[in-house]
């Protein structure tokens, strides 16, 4: 299942927490463009290393499809740091 | 025939105890039996879907902590990338890591070696514990 909402939590000493949560396909909907091009620049990267097109789209799929569940949190003295993926 | 129950019978057949108290002994370990079976640890788990990375660190009075999750799907599908590095780029790397004094064939690491090497990730339990630091590294 393709990832659905990116969480973001910045916590800093004296300082406003900083929490962003992105909605993945929306935003992938908007950056298309920008998607289509660094999907075609990876194609033509594949074809120049004679790489299996195909398998990498695939392989690429999987590991977008993967990271649902994935989740790092990282804390030293005031700082923290959030990322979990949904 | 389970352990306690042969030490029973080991304990009759050298005249320790009478046949009335093997038998209280024997029905006393049925009776216990089945709590155990509802114990949690006693039932089968479920296949895990997560490698968990946990370090607790103390330095300077400041504590830290790492707490990382990541799904085994998302391994195994990492490990798939192998197979699509070219294989002049893994010679590039061979000789590279050769130069840095390890003798690595990376030529030889097979997506299947991996593979496996994922599906018995969920046995494993990493525990290190120092004054200043605590790692754990299991799969949940």
């Amino acid at each position: 299942m393709m990832p659905q909402l990116l969480t973001v939590r910045v916590d800093r000493r004296h300082r406003r927490p900083v929490r962003l949560w992105i909605p993945v396909l929306p935003v992938a909907l908007i950056l298309a463009p920008l998607l289509v091009l660094a999907l075609l620049g990876g194609i033509i990267a594949c074809l120049i290393f004679r790489i299996s097109v195909p398998r990498t789209l695939g392989t690429g799929w999987r590991v977008v499809s993967a990271l649902p569940g994935t989740r790092v949190d990282i804390k030293d003295g005031h700082t923290a740091f959030l990322v979990s993926i949904r | 025939m389970n352990e306690q129950r042969k030490d029973i019978l080991d304990m009759l057949a050298a005249g320790k105890i009478t046949v009335d108290e093997a038998e209280q002994l024997i029905a006393a370990l049925e009776r216990d039996q089945p709590l155990v079976a509802t114990l949690p640890e006693a039932r089968p788990k479920g296949k895990p879907k997560y490698l968990r990375v946990l370090v607790d660190t103390l330095e300077a009075g400041e504590p830290g902590r790492v707490n990382v999750r990541v799904p085994l799907q998302l391994l195994r599908a990492g490990v798939k990338l192998v197979a699509l590095i070219p294989p002049q780029a893994l010679q590039h790397a061979n000789a590279e890591m050769h130069k840095s004094g390890v003798p690595f064939d990376l030529t030889q690491l097979k997506p299947e070696q991996l593979e496996a090497l994922i599906e018995h990730l969920d046995e494993m339990t990493v525990d290190v514990d120092q004054p200043d630091a605590k790692v754990r590294v299991f799969c949940e």
